[in-house]
């Protein structure tokens, strides 16, 4: 108890000399957060959840999609049992089909990546609905982005194990967080502003919560969210009260305090089979047209890409890059006033990449092996061209705004309209005309009118 | 006696009567060129400079923004063709003629200026009307009377379709009385063309073809062949085909049925004394009291002239009495004939009729009804900024401005919500951002097809469909229901003042700025 009280004292004193170094003339001339390398002064990034590439944009022009005639074998060891053509799934039901590390390599196949049916029919899944695909009829929203700014078609889940790694690798740069820094410590460490934006925030969710009120979506949240798995995010009120609800984000938006850098998550609209894929493209459209709607648009990067593959059939083959990844490609894009308009980025790129560009555009040191050697985004910006004005993105999702005007071709009116006039010119100047001759020729007797 | 028109000896001795000995000296049929074209000129000037003082000053109302919107389309302006479908309740006639203007740009001004020529050309026809039926002294006052009238004065200042329909249906009644005059049939084939094209500035033309059914039906001496009836109907139906023919072909023709549905079970806007009210005082009483005497004071020699005028009055008031929607400008081609009755009353022109006042009289009694008309318009079209409002009545303060302001201050594809789908309509034209009215019925039959209902609001703005919501008072006089329920919803999104347009007005003596439109931006 004795030293308990020792320690409160010590630390009051070293806090007040700390507070009273915080106020000297000195500590005013502490330089402020460090400028950003390139014009991009807030960068947000989104994860959603559980789409492959193909699965979203197989059959986008000009990306690396769908190959043409591949069939998925049934069975890869018996070719004779057949074999599974993509094909386009529209609203078709789903479940959610594993997506579980046993079932990332059983698709994967040692390379051969000829298992995505298979994998599933062993788990007692219909194995056919790997190889479904989604089109621009499906994701309106998410391919008018592509048309405008940036598709990345070489963009990889970081790891194979699904994505619980995937956030980790997200926010660290490594699949576990072990007891090493995250993006946040680096970026509160040098006073860079930044905000962890999540939907529904529980601020009781982390890794302080009872254990006998820990249920699934305590589980999901700090899976999804990894920093709330360290102590330090929930005991330290500066770390913690930069984890906020999703809220939070348009407030940020509407008073000009949107932070460097963001991260963040939905679930209800993360689009992880089976929800809806309405609800998640309606959340990005909010998010983007909130952002583009914003002051900040002008210097800012919105990232948004997909956790895993979600069990969805992709062909191409992960590179090997160490023990862990990557992982299948997932869908990823990029908008920004600088972004290269209606570009396929071809780039390889993992979920590190997102860190990556934080580290170099704010000269921090990078936290995990994986971002350390990653690439980062840059060749998706035209930093040379001046920023592109917001416009914001209404494709039809559904809702009361988004039905397109159907228009009559202008020359069908012009001319149906252009005749009418002919017509009545027509018969006008021939009963003038008529009339004069009439006259000419000595009067028509009239039939009277007194009434 | 000297006939007043040029009109066929048969019509001469039919109207030739026992009283005619004792009538007063008649007027001459023709006047002398150094009055008409003097006096032609100085009514020309006088209506233009009506319908085009200060006509810009206010921008556009919800109906001209819509036609202006579809000329817009029609033209293939990039910002505009995707907010206003081109297809609504109306044939395209006006829109079209605006269209080709338009090609250089979507400006309200040139749309005005294009209802304002209309406008004008109604006065030369009404001239020539009242020349033909009762000679050129009638002839002039009758255009005078137009010139100045404050129902059409003020109508054709907007870019309305009733300018353009009062002007053909003008041209139409005008073959018609040729048709009358001569029996030459082509006049009246001409007048089938005439119906056609007034129908295609807008349908409720179609009044026109019992009209001139009554008219025909109603003269006996008239001899109509069933070949020039058959005649009228080709011409009518050739020039009309482009409406049906378009719609068919365009993909409009559901939306055209919808209107239907909707206009046949609409709900009444205005009470039965409408018209009675608001366009009698438009007209002026004292037009309307000189027309209806006109009337009266005809019976004794009664001719196919004052029946086709009659009917011509007659047929649309019915109907748009009858019928439940009541629109300011519905009633306006029935101007020309008051003025045309009106102007015979004061020029005394009465082939065989005791009633004619004294030159003094008639010099006073034009004098007091041109002037006093005159002042009247003078009055609407030099007051701007007025915070009341009555559609068709004129432009909507403020409105231009916020629009401009959007278009300048918010993204491209912002979307807006407001009270009602007039100001969406307004904000759409000018700020190039599609808006919803949050009054539009969810009830298909209770709604305008072309707009689109806000079944969820609340779902419009947390999916971030909409970013800014747009409070006019104009629309808040009308609606206190859903005008609480939007500020409900600026209140429940954290709504901020992005901008606010207002008038001056005196309050307690002391000029002040009254809000009048003002834009919320409001976030999920």
């Amino acid at each position: 108890m004795r030293t308990g009280a020792l320690r409160a004292v010590l630390a009051l004193v070293a806090a007040g000399l700390l507070t009273t170094a915080a106020g000297s003339p000195a500590a005013a001339a502490t330089p402020g957060p460090p400028a950003p390398r390139t014009p991009i002064r807030h960068l947000v990034m989104l994860m959603q959840e559980n789409h492959s590439f193909d699965n979203y944009f197989g059959t986008y022009p000009g990306a690396d999609g769908l190959p043409a005639g591949v069939c998925m074998p049934v069975r890869p060891d018996k070719p004779e049992r057949g074999c599974v053509k993509p094909h386009h799934l529209g609203d078709r039901p789903l479940r959610d089909h594993s997506h579980d590390y046993k079932t990332a390599l059983r698709q994967l196949d040692g390379g051969k990546m000829d298992g995505f049916v298979r994998a599933l029919n062993v788990r007692r899944q219909d194995g056919t609905v790997a190889m479904g695909y989604y089109d621009r009829g499906d994701l309106p929203f998410h391919w008018a982005v592509a048309d405008q700014y940036v598709l990345f078609d070489r963009f990889f889940s970081s790891s194979l194990r699904g994505g619980d790694a995937n956030h980790t690798f997200w926010v660290a740069g490594r699949p576990e967080l072990g007891n090493g820094p995250t993006i946040f410590d680096r970026l509160q460490q040098r006073g860079i502003s930044w905000k962890f934006y999540i939907a529904g925030h529980d601020p009781q969710l982390n890794i302080r919560t009872p254990p006998g009120e820990r249920d699934a979506h305590w589980g999901r949240v700090l899976d999804d969210v990894p920093i709330l798995k360290l102590a330090r995010f929930a005991d330290d009120r500066r770390l913690a009260s930069h984890i906020v609800d999703l809220g939070e984000y348009y407030k940020d938006l509407q008073e000009g305090t949107l932070p460097a850098v963001s991260f963040m998550v939905d679930y209800g609209a993360s689009e992880h089979p089976p929800g809806d894929l309405v609800l998640g493209q309606r959340l990005v459209r909010s998010l983007v047209n909130g952002l583009m709607a914003s002051s900040a648009w002008k210097d800012s990067a919105f990232l948004y890409s997909y956790d895993d593959w979600g069990g969805w059939y992709d062909h191409v083959r992960p590179p090997k890059v160490d023990a862990d990844g990557y992982g299948f490609r997932v869908p990823a894009l990029l908008v920004s006033p600088y972004a290269r308009r209606g570009h396929v980025d071809h780039t390889q790129l993992d979920q590190t990449a997102g860190i990556r560009f934080v580290e170099e555009n704010w000269g921090l040191a990078p936290v995990g092996g994986r971002d350390a050697a990653a690439r980062t985004f840059t060749a998706a910006f035209d930093f040379s061209s001046p920023p592109r004005g917001p416009s914001l993105l209404f494709e039809n999702l559904g809702g009361t705004g988004g039905a397109t005007l159907r228009r009559p071709a202008s020359g069908l009116l012009y001319g149906f309209y252009g005749a009418a006039f002919g017509v009545a010119a027509l018969v006008l100047a021939a009963a003038f005309a008529a009339s004069r001759r009439q006259a000419r020729l000595g009067g028509r007797p009239d039939h009277g009118g007194a009434g | 006696m000297v006939q007043l028109i040029t009109r066929p000896r048969a019509v001469a001795v039919a109207e030739r009567g026992p009283d005619q000995a004792a009538a007063p000296p008649p007027l001459p049929a023709r006047l002398p060129p150094w009055v008409v074209v003097p006096s032609g000129m100085v009514i020309g000037g006088v209506a233009a400079f009506l319908r085009l003082w200060q006509l810009n000053v206010l921008g556009f109302n919800s109906d001209e923004a819509v036609y202006a919107g579809q000329a817009a389309a029609i033209a293939g302006d990039p910002a505009l063709k995707g907010i206003f479908p081109v297809f609504r309740a109306h044939p395209l006639l006006y829109q079209f003629v605006t269209a080709v203007l338009f090609r250089g740009g979507s400006r309200d001004l040139v749309a005005r200026l294009l209802a304002v020529a209309f406008g004008l050309a109604t006065v030369y026809l009404v001239y020539r009307l009242g020349s033909l039926l009762y000679g050129q002294a009638v002839g002039l006052l009758a255009a005078a009377l137009l010139a100045v009238c404050p129902y059409h004065v003020v109508v054709t200042r907007q870019a309305l379709l009733d300018g353009a329909l009062t002007f053909f249906a003008t041209l139409t009644v005008l073959l018609l009385a040729k048709f009358a005059t001569t029996g030459f049939p082509p006049w009246l084939w001409a007048a089938g063309a005439g119906f056609g094209l007034t129908f295609l500035a807008k349908e409720t033309g179609l009044v026109f073809a019992p009209a001139t059914y009554a008219f025909l039906a109603l003269v006996p001496s008239i001899r109509v062949r069933f070949r020039d009836v058959a005649g009228w109907a080709v011409c009518a139906a050739l020039v009309i085909a482009p409406f049906p023919l378009s719609l068919l072909l365009g993909g409009g023709s559901r939306t055209a049925k919808g209107f239907l549905v909707w206009q046949l079970f609409r709900a009444p806007n205005h009470d039965w004394s409408f018209y009675l009210t608001q366009v009698s005082q438009a007209l002026g009483p004292l037009l309307l009291v000189a027309a209806l005497l006109a009337l009266v004071a005809s019976v004794g020699a009664w001719s196919w002239r004052e029946t086709l005028l009659a009917c011509w009055a007659a047929v649309p008031v019915l109907f748009f009495q009858v019928w439940p929607v009541k629109g300011f400008q519905y009633l306006l081609p029935v101007a020309v004939v008051v003025v045309v009755l009106a102007a015979k009353l004061v020029v005394g022109a009465w082939p065989r009729h005791r009633l004619r006042l004294p030159a003094a009289a008639r010099g006073l009694a034009i004098v007091a009804l041109v002037a006093g008309l005159g002042l009247a318009s003078w009055g609407r079209v030099s007051s701007a900024g007025s915070t009341s409002f009555l559609a068709g009545s004129g432009g909507v303060p403020g409105g231009r401005e916020a629009g401009r302001w959007l278009q300048a201050s918010t993204p491209p594809g912002s979307r807006l919500l407001t009270i009602g789908p007039s100001m969406a309509n307004i904000l759409a034209f000018y700020g190039h951002r599609r808006g919803y009215g949050l009054s539009v019925s969810p009830n298909p039959l209770h709604r305008n097809p072309a707009y689109q209902p806000v079944n969820n609001p609340d779902l419009l703005i947390r999916s971030g469909e909409v970013q800014y919501l747009v409070w006019d008072s104009f629309t808040a006089a009308r609606t206190p229901y859903f005008t609480e329920r939007l500020l409900r919803y600026v209140r429940r999104y954290h709504g901020q003042v992005v901008h606010t347009e207002t008038v001056p007005v005196r309050r307690d003596g002391a000029p002040t700025a009254q809000p009048i439109i003002v834009v919320y931006q409001v976030r999920p």
